[in-house]
């Protein structure tokens, strides 16, 4: 098992010279902070990694947009993306259904005289619908965003059995992504989904050209309704992007009933073989625990890995910790909508 | 509408049992809707007159409401019916669903049952649970040896795989129950497509559930009726009971008009009805039972620690207990 508190080394003579110098201030949080090495982000970038087959670089670790959305102001929101990017995260996760385009917003005026240094993902909603109104819904990212580019461009939520068909149905939301990869408004395009490996591997079956396949990758899914056995090796052998996500378990659950500690946690995912893991940071303190983790980040051993994936396995088995393949609490309001579910109010979970 | 004083249901075999009981069976968990008491125990009796023989409950229902209840009502008629529960180990020891029999059997005031169940096979891990030493299937094994029990099965309304799973760890069930309605029909999770013609090749007593899919949502948006949905489920063949809730004496007049009249649909008739339901069917828009926790009690989401839901009656129920009245007896038992 790997320990809560192993820093590489040069985080930690970093961290025990701060703790040498401040004064030991008891019942003040702030000095406390300060002098806590697990709060020192090592000095280094958060690495490059190829996104799949596409010749381009992006940082091992993304931000998740939905969280930037519940950050409590605009300015913090700021102040996270800017952290982040000086810390080299180039990745930016979005869709245009999150707080209604707030999370939007928020990345394309953060990212201002940053567009080309970073890598502008968001999805598009059309949850069934067609064409017309996902190339509706591209154009509105790209205002909020302010740009006039996407560098990827993924349909949003895969996760009712039936999406498949409805996505390649005849003038469906794929045939968006060729338009729109076309008119040269999208680099690449992709999908994502949190539901069922099953799902997930349908999508793949159509032979699309897909770019990238973004899905939930954690400890617990190594050994329950597993993306990373299913469909992981799956994108790989077709050359197309892995972006994973929920690495915690999407509120953190993983940590909370004591799985995985969160380093660990995230450490795990982003030792997969994956071009991304996106990580939703609504505070800054959330942000310096993945900093820590990311900056000079180096791979987990096969060892290490196969010890969490044991010490997960029990947790991991009914699914208790990964709701979002169990239930509807992360199926977001337009799907329930157009796929006529109850509400999350009539149906949390 | 006619009051059903007396009248005729198909009987069916009970698998490979020496037993018969009527096509349709009356839901316990609805029993729970009823007003009071009196009403509750006028509509067992209603429904015994009428030719139901086939009596659903479980041990976790309305923290044990139903079961008294329906004993109630079957006072002096248990010899008439088919009586089943469930017990509620959700994975825990078999001692714990031993326990629980004793506390349905005292609830019902009877000394035996036709029928025990094992409730609720949803989480992957549950067969894996049930088998294991000290698990549920040794307390249905001891359960029949010491004639507390005439008969074995296990419900469930999530996942096929789990059923087959379940079938597949060896035990020798004599009835499993599942979800069997036109929608189920056509979902890429179908328990009509998977696991019904696994049940009729081993002799095991098919129960259908959830004929309405649940709460009845497709009903009130007019995709299909009452009475269809009920002709499609009981029209299924190999299937022995339907078990429909039942929450008044308009429904139970209403089913029992159905039933006593019952003619199978015709295979063309119920390949009509699984078309006009394949569109909505294909997301599981109204089988939320299968994709959500909606239907999954508070006792299996605690024993595989997963979050309540304040807005379950069982959670309703269970706040509602800590509620001191300042009364020594209730105001009315039940």
């Amino acid at each position: 098992m790997i320990s809560k508190f192993e820093w590489n080394r040069r985080s930690f003579i970093k961290g025990a010279a701060v703790l040498g110098a401040a004064p030991l201030l008891p019942g003040g949080s702030m000095a406390q902070q300060q002098s806590d090495p697990s709060q020192q982000i090592p000095e280094g970038q958060v690495p490059k990694k190829p996104l799949g087959h596409t010749g381009v670089q992006v940082s091992a670790m993304g931000l998740g947009g939905y969280h930037l959305g519940s950050a409590e102001t605009d300015q913090a929101a700021m102040e996270i993306v800017a952290k982040a990017f000086d810390h080299g995260v180039t990745f930016f996760d979005n869709a245009w259904e999150y707080h209604d385009g707030l999370s939007e917003e928020r990345v394309g005026k953060a990212l201002k005289g940053k567009r080309d240094q970073a890598f502008v993902m968001t999805k598009v909603c059309t949850h069934g619908r067609d064409k017309k109104i996902a190339m509706r819904m591209l154009e509105e990212s790209l205002r909020r965003l302010q740009t006039d580019h996407l560098d990827l461009w993924q349909v949003h939520e895969v996760v009712y059995e039936n999406d498949p068909d409805l996505i390649f149905a005849p003038n469906g939301v794929a045939e968006a992504l060729v338009a729109a990869k076309q008119q040269g408004k999208v680099r690449f395009i992709g999908f994502t989904g949190h539901k069922d490996p099953e799902i997930h591997l349908r999508m793949l079956s159509h032979d699309f050209p897909f770019d990238t396949v973004q899905m939930p990758l954690n400890c617990c899914d190594a050994t329950f309704r597993s993306f990373e056995t299913q469909v992981l090796p799956e994108a790989t052998r077709r050359g197309i992007a892995a972006l994973g996500m929920k690495s915690l378990g999407g509120s953190g659950e993983l940590v909370r009933h004591g799985a995985v500690a969160p380093g660990e946690g995230l450490r795990y995912a982003m030792s997969l073989p994956v071009a991304t893991t996106i990580s939703g940071v609504d505070t800054m303190q959330v942000l310096d625990q993945n900093l820590k983790v990311a900056v000079n980040f180096e791979p987990l051993a096969a060892a290490e890995m196969q010890a969490l994936r044991n010490q997960c396995r029990f947790l991991a088995s009914d699914g208790r910790l990964e709701l979002f393949k169990m239930t509807t609490k992360y199926d977001g309001k337009v799907g329930r909508e157009q796929h006529h579910f109850p509400t999350t109010e009539e149906l949390p979970i | 509408m006619p009051q059903s004083s007396s009248g005729t249901i198909p009987l069916r075999k009970f698998g490979r049992a020496d037993a018969k009981v009527s096509a349709l069976g009356f839901g316990g968990h609805h029993l729970g809707e009823a007003p009071d008491a009196k009403t509750a125990i006028e509509m067992i009796h209603q429904a015994v007159d009428g030719g139901i023989t086939f009596y659903d409950n479980c041990w976790e229902y309305r923290r044990g409401k139903t079961e008294v209840w329906m004993g109630a009502g079957l006072k002096g008629r248990r010899d008439k019916v088919f009586l089943m529960t469930k017990t509620c180990p959700h994975g825990r020891d078999g001692s714990l669903a031993l326990q629980m029999l004793e506390e349905s059997l005292h609830r019902y005031q009877t000394d035996h049952l036709d029928l025990w169940q094992v409730h609720g096979m949803g989480f992957d891990n549950d067969p894996e649970l049930f088998i294991r030493k000290d698990g549920a299937a040794e307390a249905l094994e001891r359960a029949k040896k010491d004639g507390k029990v005439r008969f074995v099965g296990f419900t469930g309304h999530k996942n096929p795989k789990v059923h087959l799973a379940m079938l597949n760890t060896g035990f020798p069930f004599d009835a499993v129950q599942m979800p069997l309605n036109a929608f189920d029909a056509t979902f890429t999770r179908s328990f009509e497509r998977d696991v019904l013609p696994e049940l009729t090749k081993r002799g095991i007593a098919v129960l259908g559930m959830k004929p309405l899919s649940g709460h009845g949502d497709a009903i009130k948006r007019g995709v299909i009726t009452a009475e269809e949905s009920l002709r499609y489920a009981m029209s299924l063949p190999g299937v022995t009971t339907t078990i429909t809730g039942i929450d008044s004496l308009n429904v139970l007049h209403q089913n029992l008009q159905i039933a006593q009249n019952f003619t199978p649909m015709t295979e063309s008739e119920m390949n009509a009805l699984r078309d006009r339901c394949k569109p909505d069917a294909a997301d599981g828009r109204y089988e939320v039972y299968k994709l959500s926790l909606r239907f999954d009690n508070p006792e299996a989401r605690l024993a595989h620690g997963f979050p309540l839901d304040t807005q379950q009656s069982e959670v309703k129920d269970m706040l509602g207990a800590q509620e001191n009245t300042g009364h020594p007896w209730p105001e009315k038992q039940f």
